[in-house]
C-alpha cells in the first residue's frame, strides 16, 4: 500500500506541475467564459432599441398592433402609428428606413372582405423575429374583432388572458415529479461533458505516458522495487486525483462566479441548471467508476503498444461510448424510460453518461441505479484485473508490436 | 551463506532459449562478473534475479531463501539503460526511489546529499533529469540503486556512458562497498574492469555457462605460454626453436612459446646474446581467455 501511495503521489505531483494541467485548467474555463461573453455581446447588440412605424388606414388596428408588439417584444422597441395609409407616406417612410432614421415600416389594413393584409419592410442587415411580429398582428386583429362585436376592453383582456400549464410525471409508487420545461437538453450535455473530459484529457495522457516510460525502461527499475499491480494502481489513483482536482477547481470557480455580481447580468438569459445532493453524489460515484474503467483499460492497452501511433487504433474504445451516449440523448429526452435508455444506463461503458442524464430528467427507479452501479463496479474490477495482467506482460515486451496471440498467452501466464 | 544463488535456471522466449540451466552463486563481500557476448543471456539472467521475469524452471534464491518480492528491498538494481523519470528533479528522483525501498523521506534526503557529494553531482541536484548528460544520469541511477544500503547490488553494464574519471570513481565506490560486505554482481564487456574488480566470473554464451570460477582458478587453468623480455643488445634469440611467434620493438619482445616450449632455455639463449633487463612469464589475459572460450563454445 505504501508503494501505491508513493507512486500515486509522484504521478499526481508530476501531472499537477505539468503544462497540460495548467493549460487545460485555465484554458477550458477561459474558453467557456469567452463563449458566454460573446453570447452576452450578441444579446446586447440584439437588444438595441429599434424604431418601427406602423402605417394603417385603421388607427384603432394600428394602435392595437402597436400595443401587442410592445408587449410581445418588450422595451427594446419604439413603435409609432401613422395614418392614413397613402403611397406618399409609404415612400417617405421607406426612404427613412434606407437612411436608417427608422428600422422598419409596417403597413397594415383591413380589406373589404374583412381580411387583414400587412407587409413589413426593413433593411437587409436588420434581423426581426417575424414570428413574433405575426403573433402580435394576429392578437391585435382578434382584439379588434372582439371589440367591434361589442365586447368591453376589460372582458377582452379576461378572455385573452394566458393560461399556464405545469406538467408532472408519476411513477408506479404514485410519486410525482415536475417535468421541467427549460434546459432539459443542457443538463445532460453538461454532465456528459464533465464525465468525459477528464478521460479524454488524462486517460489518454496516462496511456501515452505509459508508452513513453516503457520505451525509457523506467518500468524495469520500478518492477525491481514493487509489483506491476502496485505501479498500475498508483498511476490510476494519482491521475484520478488530478482529474478530481481539476473538476474541483472548475466547480469552485463556477460556484464563485455564480455567487458573484458578475453573473447577475445573466448573459445568456434564462440559463440555470440545478443539481440535487443525490445527483451530485451519484455524479461523483459514476465519475470515479467511469474514470477507473477507462483509465485501467487504456493503461493495459498502452502497455502493449510501442508508439503513440499504435495507441490510435484503440481510440474508438474511448470515443464510441461517448458518441453513443450523446446520440441517444434525443431518445432519452423523449422517453427516459425507453428500453434503449434502460439498457444503455446498465451497460458499463455507457452507463455513467446515460444514467446521469436520465437522473437529471426523471426519478430513476432505485433498483436500476443499484444494478447499474453494481455492474459498473464489477466491470471496473474485471477491467482492472485484465489490464494489470496486460500491463505486467506488455511493459516488458520491447521492440515489437504485441500480437493478439501473445496478449492472450500473457493473460494466461501472468 | 550465498546472497544470491541460481540453480538450473532456464528461460525460453518462444523457440529461443535465452538462459539454459544456469547455476551460479555469490557470497557477501564478493564481486561476480557476468560476462558474455551480446545476446548471450546476461540481461535475461539478471531480470530473473530481480523477479522482473519468472524462470521457466530452476530456482532463484536470494539471501538464502527462495525469491520473494520482499527481498527486493535488500537489493539495488541498475539496469542496462537509464530508467529515470525525465520530468522529475534529480533530488526528488533520488528521494522517491529511496522511499520506494522503504526509507523515510528525511533519511532518503540525507543520504541523497551524502551520495551527491561522494559522486560529485551536488551541482545538479535541483535540475530536471532530462537536462543532464547520459553519464550524469548514469551516476544518478547508480545512487538510486545503493541509497538504501542494499546487501546485494546487481548492475547491468554499470560503466556504460561514463568517462574514465567517472568510471574510476564508480569502481572506487564498488570496492568500498565490497569491503563493507556488500555482494555485487555486474555484467560488462570491459575486461579491464573485471580484472580490477571481480573475485569470480561467470561467462555465458547462448544462455549456457561456458566458464565459471574465481579469477585465480580460471587463469591458473591456462598454461603460461607468453614471455615478455626487455633487453639491450642482439635480438638473435628470437629465432629460438622454443618460440612459436614473436614481436619485438625498441628492446621489448612479446613472445608466444610453442606448446612444449621451455621458458628457461629461452632465457639462457637470450642472456647469451643480450643483456636481459626484464623477463616475465605470463598466462593469457582475461580478454584472450574470453575470446578463446566463446569461440570454442561456438564451434562446439
Amino acid at each position: 500500500m505504501r508503494n501505491i501511495i508513493l507512486v500515486a503521489k509522484r504521478e499526481y505531483l508530476e501531472q499537477i506541475h505539468g503544462h497540460a494541467f495548467i493549460i487545460s485548467t485555465i484554458m477550458l474555463p477561459v474558453l467557456i467564459l469567452g463563449m458566454l461573453t460573446w453570447s452576452f455581446i450578441a444579446n446586447k447588440a440584439s437588444t438595441a432599441v429599434r424604431h418601427i412605424v406602423i402605417v394603417s388606414d385603421n388607427a384603432e388596428l394600428g394602435h392595437l398592433t402597436r400595443n401587442a408588439l410592445l408587449s410581445n417584444i418588450g422595451g427594446r422597441l419604439t413603435v409609432d402609428v401613422v395614418t392614413p395609409l397613402t403611397s406618399n407616406n409609404m415612400r417617405a417612410l421607406e426612404k427613412q428606413v434606407v437612411s436608417k432614421a427608422i428600422d422598419g415600416v409596417f403597413n397594415i389594413d383591413i380589406s373589404s372582405s374583412g381580411d387583414i393584409e400587412s407587409s413589413f419592410i426593413t433593411r437587409p442587415s436588420e434581423e426581426f423575429n417575424l414570428l413574433r411580429i405575426e403573433t402580435a398582428v394576429n392578437r391585435a386583429a382578434v382584439r379588434m374583432r372582439m371589440i367591434t362585436h361589442g365586447l368591453m376592453p376589460d372582458d377582452v383582456n379576461l378572455i385573452l388572458k394566458k393560461a399556464s400549464v405545469e406538467a408532472y410525471s408519476i411513477d408506479k409508487y404514485g410519486q410525482r415529479k415536475q417535468i421541467k420545461k427549460k434546459n432539459t437538453f443542457l443538463k445532460p450535455l453538461i454532465m456528459i461533458f464533465l464525465l468525459s473530459m477528464p478521460i479524454l484529457l488524462y486517460g489518454l495522457d496516462t496511456a501515452r505516458a505509459i508508452i513513453e516510460e516503457k520505451s525509457s525502461r523506467i518500468y524495469e527499475v520500478m518492477l525491481s522495487v514493487t509489483s506491476p499491480d502496485d505501479v498500475l494502481a498508483g498511476k490510476l489513483i494519482g491521475v484520478g486525483a488530478v482529474g478530481l482536482t481539476q473538476m474541483s477547481i472548475w466547480g469552485g470557480s463556477l460556484a464563485l462566479l455564480l455567487a458573484s455580481s458578475l453573473f447577475n447580468v445573466r448573459p445568456i438569459g434564462t440559463f440555470s441548471v440545478q443539481l440535487t445532493f443525490t445527483e451530485g453524489l451519484m455524479f461523483l460515484v459514476y465519475f470515479v467508476l467511469n474514470f477507473a474503467i477507462f483509465n485501467a483499460l487504456f493503461s493495459g492497452l498502452a502497455a502493449t503498444c510501442e508508439t503513440a501511433q499504435d495507441l490510435q487504433k484503440f481510440m474508438p474504445i474511448a470515443i464510441t461510448p461517448l458518441y453513443v451516449s450523446v446520440g441517444i440523448l434525443p431518445i432519452l429526452l423523449k422517453d427516459p424510460n425507453s428500453k434503449l435508455a434502460i439498457v444503455a444506463s446498465l451497460f458499463p461503458f455507457t452507463s455513467p453518461y446515460v444514467m446521469i442524464s436520465r437522473m437529471g430528467l426523471e426519478l430513476v427507479p432505485l433498483w436500476q441505479v443499484a444494478i447499474s452501479i453494481g455492474i459498473l463496479t464489477l466491470s471496473s474490477w474485471i477491467v482492472l484485473w485484465l489490464s494489470s495482467r496486460l500491463y505486467r506482460a506488455g511493459i516488458l515486451m520491447y521492440g515489437k508490436r504485441t500480437t493478439l496471440q501473445e496478449l492472450l498467452r500473457s493473460l494466461r501466464y501472468s | 551463506m550465498p546472497v544470491i544463488e541460481l540453480a538450473g535456471v532456464t528461460k525460453r522466449y518462444d523457440t529461443k532459449v535465452a538462459v539454459n540451466n544456469l547455476s551460479l552463486s555469490l557470497e557477501s563481500g564478493q564481486i561476480l562478473g557476468l560476462l558474455g557476448p551480446n545476446g548471450a543471456g546476461k540481461t535475461s539472467s539478471i531480470r530473473m534475479m530481480m523477479g522482473i521475469t519468472i524462470p521457466d524452471s530452476g530456482i532463484v534464491n536470494l539471501f538464502n531463501k527462495p525469491f520473494t518480492r520482499s527481498s527486493l528491498d535488500r537489493i539495488g538494481y541498475l539496469p542496462e539503460e537509464r530508467g529515470l523519470y525525465k520530468q522529475m528533479g534529480v533530488l526528488d528522483q533520488i528521494i522517491f526511489f529511496g522511499q520506494m525501498h522503504g526509507l523515510t523521506s528525511n533519511e532518503a534526503r540525507l543520504r541523497a546529499f551524502f551520495w551527491a557529494e561522494r559522486m560529485d553531482i551536488t551541482g545538479v541536484l535541483h535540475k530536471k533529469t532530462r537536462e543532464l548528460s547520459k553519464g550524469m544520469q548514469q551516476k544518478i541511477q547508480f545512487i538510486t540503486s545503493l541509497l538504501h544500503e542494499p546487501g546485494l547490488i546487481i548492475m547491468d553494464e554499470p560503466a556504460s556512458g561514463l568517462d574514465p574519471i567517472n568510471a574510476d570513481l564508480l569502481q572506487g565506490v564498488l570496492l568500498e562497498l565490497k569491503r563493507c560486505g556488500t555482494a555485487i554482481l555486474f555484467s560488462t564487456h570491459r575486461m579491464d574492469q573485471v580484472e580490477k574488480l571481480c573475485d569470480s566470473i561467470c561467462l555465458i554464451n547462448n544462455g549456457i555457462a561456458v566458464l565459471a570460477g574465481t579469477l585465480p582458478e580460471i587463469k591458473g587453468a591456462y598454461k603460461r605460454t607468453r614471455v615478455i623480455i626487455e633487453f639491450i643488445g642482439s635480438s638473435a634469440f628470437l629465432n629460438s626453436a622454443e618460440i612459436e611467434k614473436a614481436t619485438s620493438c625498441y628492446g621489448r619482445a612479446d613472445i608466444k612459446l610453442k606448446s612444449h616450449g621451455n621458458a628457461q632455455k629461452l632465457l639462457l639463449e637470450a642472456a647469451a646474446v643480450a643483456t636481459i633487463e626484464h623477463f616475465e612469464l605470463v598466462g593469457p589475459s582475461l580478454e584472450e581467455i574470453y575470446i578463446q572460450t566463446v569461440k570454442r563454445s561456438i564451434v562446439a
